[in-house]
């Protein structure tokens, strides 16, 4: 049994041994036949502000190839892989190099748009030891993800047809709709008209805009990303410090006080550049995000405090000693009673911080945490060019343009509800309701409660907060 | 087991009773004062059960303030207050449990504006009483229909007239079975039209035996309903007595004076 399988283990290795030399010997048989042997193949980049190779859009494809010993190539013919775009457009340029020395040869070049096919034929033969090179313009890669080669055939002296090896890989990205859509701008004679004149060109420039969106509108959504998860969480903060501030404790109304007052009293920009810098410094360290909406909530609790002050503050005495009266104690009054009408009062001031606070994400970019602002920057500083910015621009104008207007009819429908829905007319007067309303700004409303003076206290603060964060 | 009733006589000797016979509220020497203003000098009033009291008075004479301190919305200066024999001026009495046995009727009303008629009245019910939602809503419609109202039971406050306001708000204090019921001006904010409507409904209160303490200037009303008309003046109690004695046979010229006045 041993004896066996060793007898069977020796002929394994036999047959394997034999397998390499055979397979190595059927490797270099044919290489020996492929004289024209192609070692470089590149694409110039075509993508704006990357290295990337895009596919279905022109570029420039460069292959190389040497003449092997006893060889003489009087054509070559390069086909380019499934899906390339040959046009028209495309030129060719032959150039052959001896070592350094550039040769003269008599080349024409001719393409086959159908056939996606360079075909080049030389007066004299290349010889052994010749470098040539083609370079094709205007020639669009398949628009794939992935690597592509060229192959073809040469043309022997003596008229043989010989076929070439593989080029190496050209890695080819796949062409975004809007790389599709720049390069179609560009061909554009109303585009070149606009570009002409130096303020459209540079802030407005149509290419730009269209190769800018695909990158902003990530930032755009880490910008919303931050604001609707800091937004959030700096009404629970709000809130309690609201609840500290109107407690009878001292301790805790200092405590709150102490916040709101340095929250508001000190730049967003400086309280960003202190939990970035300083929380490392202090072995805390974060996730650049998670920072962010800590910093972004942290901010927006203490304007938020203030607001939810005022407006429970702004609900009528009466209201408290109502549900009071009825047995119910401080926290149900305040949960049942109070807050759902305080919700509703503040509605339009909390959209309005939403909105400062939006724009205020675009500070963080000061510190590196990708956003709109920090895209928009990296893109101009690649182009040179403003549009980025002013692409931007309409990303956050997109947010905060619709919600300006809400704010505006909520502040209508606040004003009517709180004047008396039931009168009808008035409803329709709403020019009537707001004159109205100021009045009673101007003058103290009767039933003794200080609704909108506090409101307007509220909303002032939250608007310098605004013009100190932009 | 002998020990209990004996146990609950000690404890109501020590809240300042005797017998059931006692007030339903008894103010014993109260007084308030905001600061350096005098509002309540020395107030002593018994009010028996089922027994309904108009205070009558010119404005700032501390009759709201005096009512207001039943339900210690006003945390009084000086004096005790019983309600049903419990000293609710002693320290540390719950506050929230007394105040489910006293209804209070504002001059604002005071309806909660984000609720509708029917969630208004259902709502301290749930809270306090812990009454279901189901229980809490029939006993919201009956006393809507008590006060006139069950076809308004889903609107919002908004949506009623300033009397429907008001009769919602007395619902609201009836649905908690109140053994008292203070009112603090309920007709002071209405048109003339209205008042009628919330009249009929305190009126209606008054014979089904409910014990009232009613501020108002409504003199027809005074007359008709009140076992006992008060008249304040500066913080003092000026005089009392039935209707005939206080409107036809007034004792003090101050009285005399606020009368003349009024009709």
């Amino acid at each position: 049994m041993v004896c066996m399988k060793e007898s069977l283990k020796t002929l394994f290795t036999t047959y394997v041994r034999w397998a390499i030399v055979l397979s190595l010997l059927l490797y270099l048989v044919p290489a020996a036949g492929w004289a024209l042997t192609s070692d470089t193949a590149t694409a110039r980049s075509n993508e704006t502000s990357t290295s990337n190779v895009l596919g279905g859009v022109p570029t420039r494809v460069t292959w190389e190839a040497m003449v092997d010993k006893g060889e003489s190539v009087a054509a070559v013919s390069l086909q380019f892989p499934e899906g390339s775009a040959l046009t028209e457009e495309t030129t060719v340029r032959v150039t052959v190099l001896d070592g350094t020395e550039r040769v003269d040869t008599d080349s024409t070049a001719t393409v086959d748009a159908g056939a996606s096919c360079v075909n080049v034929e030389f007066a004299q033969p290349l010889e052994e030891g010749h470098r040539l090179r083609i370079e094709t313009y205007d020639a669009a890669l398949p628009n794939v993800e992935g690597e592509v080669t060229l192959a073809g055939t040469y043309q022997r002296d003596d008229g043989e047809q010989v076929p070439l090896a593989d080029s190496p890989a050209i890695k080819v990205t796949s062409a975004s709709p809007a790389q599709k859509i720049v390069n179609w701008l560009d061909e554009q004679p109303w585009v070149q008209a606009w570009n002409s004149v130096p303020i459209l060109r540079l802030f407005l420039n149509p290419q730009l805009v269209v190769s800018s969106i695909p990158t902003l509108v990530v930032g755009w959504l880490l910008s919303l990303m931050l604001v609707l998860l800091g937004f959030p969480l700096a009404i629970p903060i709000g809130l309690a410090f609201a609840f500290m501030k109107i407690s009878r404790s001292r301790i805790l109304h200092v405590i709150a006080a102490i916040y709101t007052g340095v929250v508001r009293g000190t730049p967003l920009f400086l309280q960003i550049y202190i939990a970035f810098f300083g929380l490392p410094l202090m072995g805390i360290k974060l996730n650049d995000y998670v920072l962010a909406v800590l910093v972004l909530a942290f901010n927006s609790g203490a304007y938020m405090c203030e607001i939810f002050r005022a407006g429970i503050q702004s609900i009528p005495k009466g209201q408290f000693e109502a549900s009071r009266s009825l047995g119910m104690n401080a926290v149900q009054t305040m949960f049942s009673v109070i807050i759902p009408q305080t919700v509703r009062r503040v509605i339009p001031t909390m959209t309005s911080e939403f909105i400062l606070l939006y724009k205020d994400t675009s500070l963080l970019a000061a510190v590196g945490v990708m956003e709109l602002m920090l895209y928009a920057r990296s893109l101009v500083a690649n182009t040179g060019n403003m549009t980025p910015y002013i692409v931007a621009a309409l990303f956050y104008l997109v947010v905060t343009l619709p919600l300006i207007h809400v704010v505006g009819i909520l502040e209508k429908k606040l004003a009517l509800s709180d004047e008396g829905g039931a009168d009808t007319k008035k409803r329709k007067n709403r020019r009537g309701a707001y004159q109205q309303m100021a009045e009673e700004i101007a003058g103290g409303s009767d039933d003794g409660s200080v609704s909108y003076q506090q409101l307007a206290n509220a909303v002032d603060t939250s608007y310098a907060h605004g013009m100190k964060g932009d | 087991m002998a020990d209990t009733p004996q146990k609950t006589a000690e404890s109501r000797a020590d809240a300042g009773t005797s017998s059931v016979t006692d007030p339903m509220i008894s103010i014993q020497h109260l007084s308030k004062h905001f600061g350096e203003l005098e509002v309540l000098r020395d107030v002593n009033i018994d009010i028996a059960r089922g027994e309904v009291v108009v205070v009558l008075g010119p404005s700032g004479s501390g009759k709201s303030t005096m009512l207001r301190c039943i339900n210690l919305l006003e945390q009084p200066t000086g004096g005790k207050i019983f309600i049903e024999g419990e000293e609710i001026t002693a320290p540390k009495v719950n506050v929230d449990r007394l105040r489910e046995r006293v209804g209070m009727v504002f001059q604002q009303f005071n309806l909660f504006p984000h609720l509708s008629a029917k969630k208004n009245v259902m709502l301290a019910q749930r809270k306090v009483l812990k009454r279901s939602a189901a229980e809490a809503e029939r006993v919201a419609l009956e006393n809507l229909a008590r006060v006139g109202l069950a076809d308004r039971a889903d609107y919002m406050p908004s949506q009623l007239s300033g009397g429907q306001q008001q009769r919602v708000a007395i619902a609201r204090a009836l649905a908690m079975d109140p053994h008292v019921m203070l009112f603090d001006e309920a007709t002071s904010a209405l048109d003339p039209e209205l008042v009628r409507g919330v009249l009929d409904v305190m009126r209606g209160l008054a014979e089904g035996g409910m014990t009232m303490v009613v501020v108002t200037h409504e003199m027809g009303f005074a007359r008709e309903v009140a076992d006992r008309v008060i008249f304040m003046e500066e913080g003092y109690v000026v005089e009392e007595g039935t209707p005939e004695e206080v409107f036809d046979h007034p004792k003090s010229d101050r009285t005399k004076d606020f009368l003349g006045h009024i009709q």
